[in-house]
């Protein structure tokens, strides 16, 4: 095989794991602390995506000036749902599944009322435009952008939740509900900004994805599947799991399309993931639980 | 301070405390008596917010508790230790400290000097984990974390249950010392009627969910008890 259609399957592979972290990211702490399976997540990802189109569209905003704005904007949408309908059910763990599955549902239709079915374009950023060259290994500059701003989210997730007074108190209610509310932390509020993180994470992915593939209302469901994936094998409540996870998915869908074809690749990866969670049902990195 | 007056409490339809009418002065300490099950741990959930719905009045420094959250009643300095002190597994000691700040109505996050000036172990054992300390030392953490909120009142359940005799007595010195010398008003649901009787300025004996002798803490004779006490 030729090593420089190689080491490039592998580099795309790194950039849909990076856009799969920043999803999958979102979906673990939302499970992690609310024990919430949010099935509306991939239309964050797809409302972020429109979001980024419409403020190009029409506001003649570029991706780097819009990313902060969709970030807000699909965490307002995702603290509204929380509100609205997630924190009546957090007592009812199937009907949240439900629920947000019908959420999802009203999402995406609207937007197909909206804004039509038909896919639409976003434009790189210019900056970004071209590739960096490494002998025969072709690097698109902004797949390597799209990199550097999952880590760098993934940085701030980490530190969000060990070094602010935030995440101490997220974790603190994870533990202990009851006996957080004690000490005057009101867990319904960190429930509620932590989904809209999560929502937020997601609808940067969802900008960050809309150059390479085209944005349509249904787009958020494939990413969100990988997604789970990601959560499954990683194991919840470990953001080292996720990132692990995250780039091995990414890595192993790509190198296994590339070896047979599409179709024949998700197959081995879904039968790949069946055996390993037979085998580790937590996950690659589960929370370890003490006292 | 603390003042119920007619209240009930209930758990979905059941009522669970029935009636209760009792006055706490700033500074004393009130032992709540009585046997497993009649609801001495279920006034305390009552006073901080965690049973399902209540009826009648419980006033905390002269305002109506009745609507508010628990972790509004918290801000408002009631610092609570549950049974089972409740202490975060994965949260170091120093961890769990700060979660005690929280509650606290300045914003600061320091953790007072008394804390560490009464468990000094506390200082200690800071890096170790919540769940990885012994009974006593969780029992010492947990009292020390409501102590970090600078409470003007504090809840006790049971607080020398199920710990080694060498710390029993550390910790019912403290807790009078707390009383005596800080002047802070104690809630303090006891089996031990010894040190409920030496300790406290006053008691309430509780059976089925109800008031059923109260008294100055010297008044607490061995008819009561072995009326209301014994088994």
């Amino acid at each position: 095989m030729d090593s420089a259609i190689f080491f490039n399957q592998l580099f795309a592979g790194l950039s849909t794991a990076s856009i799969l972290l920043m999803i999958a990211a979102g979906l673990a702490i939302i499970y992690g602390s609310m024990g919430v399976i949010n099935l509306a997540h991939g239309e964050f990802v797809m409302l972020g995506a429109y979001a980024t189109w419409a403020l190009q569209t029409f506001f003649g905003l570029g991706m780097l000036i819009s990313l902060p704005l969709v970030f807000v904007a699909i965490g307002a949408v995702g603290w509204l749902i929380e509100k609205g309908i997630v924190s009546r059910l957090y007592n009812r763990p199937l009907d949240t599944i439900l629920a947000t599955w019908g959420v999802g549902i009203v999402l995406q239709q609207a937007i197909t009322l909206g804004i039509g079915s038909q896919s639409r374009f976003v434009q790189r950023p210019e900056i970004f435009d071209g590739n960096l060259f490494f002998g025969d290994l072709v690097i698109s500059n902004y797949r390597l952008f799209i990199l550097g701003v999952s880590l760098g989210m993934l940085l701030v997730t980490y530190l969000l939740l060990t070094r602010t007074e935030f995440g101490t108190k997220l974790r603190a209610v994870i533990q202990n509900r009851e006996i957080s509310e004690c000490y005057g932390i009101r867990a319904e509020r960190v429930y509620g900004l932590t989904f809209a993180y999560g929502a937020a994470l997601a609808g940067i992915a969802g900008a960050l994805v809309t150059p390479l593939i085209s944005t349509t209302p249904t787009m958020g469901t494939t990413l969100v599947v990988d997604a789970f994936l990601v959560v499954i094998v990683g194991g919840v409540g470990s953001l080292v799991g996720t990132a692990l996870a995250s780039g091995l998915i990414g890595e192993a869908s790509a190198m296994l399309s590339m070896i047979f074809n599409d179709t024949t690749g998700r197959i081995l990866l879904l039968v790949a993931i069946i055996l390993l969670i037979r085998f580790r049902p937590t996950g690659l990195i589960p929370q370890t639980v003490r006292g | 301070m603390l003042e119920a007056r007619n209240l009930y409490s209930y758990y979905g339809k059941s009522v669970v405390l029935q009636d209760l009418n009792f006055d706490l002065e700033p500074g004393s300490m009130l032992a709540v008596l009585g046997r497993n099950g009649v609801g001495k741990t279920t006034l305390l959930r009552t006073i901080m917010g965690l049973t399902d719905r209540t009826k009648g009045d419980l006033f905390f420094s002269g305002e109506p508790l009745g609507d508010r959250r628990t972790d509004e009643r918290a801000m408002m300095g009631i610092g609570y230790v549950p049974q089972g002190r409740e202490v975060v597994p994965r949260f170091t000691v120093a961890e769990n400290l700060k979660m005690g700040t929280f509650a606290r109505k300045d914003g600061k996050r320091a953790i007072p000097d008394k804390v560490f000036d009464l468990f000094p172990i506390l200082k200690e054992f800071s890096e170790r984990r919540g769940g990885d300390l012994s009974g006593g030392q969780q029992q010492q953490l947990a009292i020390g974390r409501a102590l970090a909120m600078n409470p003007k009142m504090l809840l006790l359940d049971e607080p020398t249950e199920g710990i080694q005799p060498n710390i029993v007595q550390e910790i019912e010195e403290v807790i009078q010392t707390l009383n005596v010398e800080h002047g802070l008003t104690i809630v303090l649901v006891e089996q031990n009627i010894d040190f409920a009787r030496r300790a406290c300025d006053r008691f309430l004996v509780m059976d089925k969910g109800q008031v059923v002798v109260s008294g100055r803490g010297e008044d607490l004779n061995d008819e009561i008890a072995n009326k209301h006490l014994t088994f």
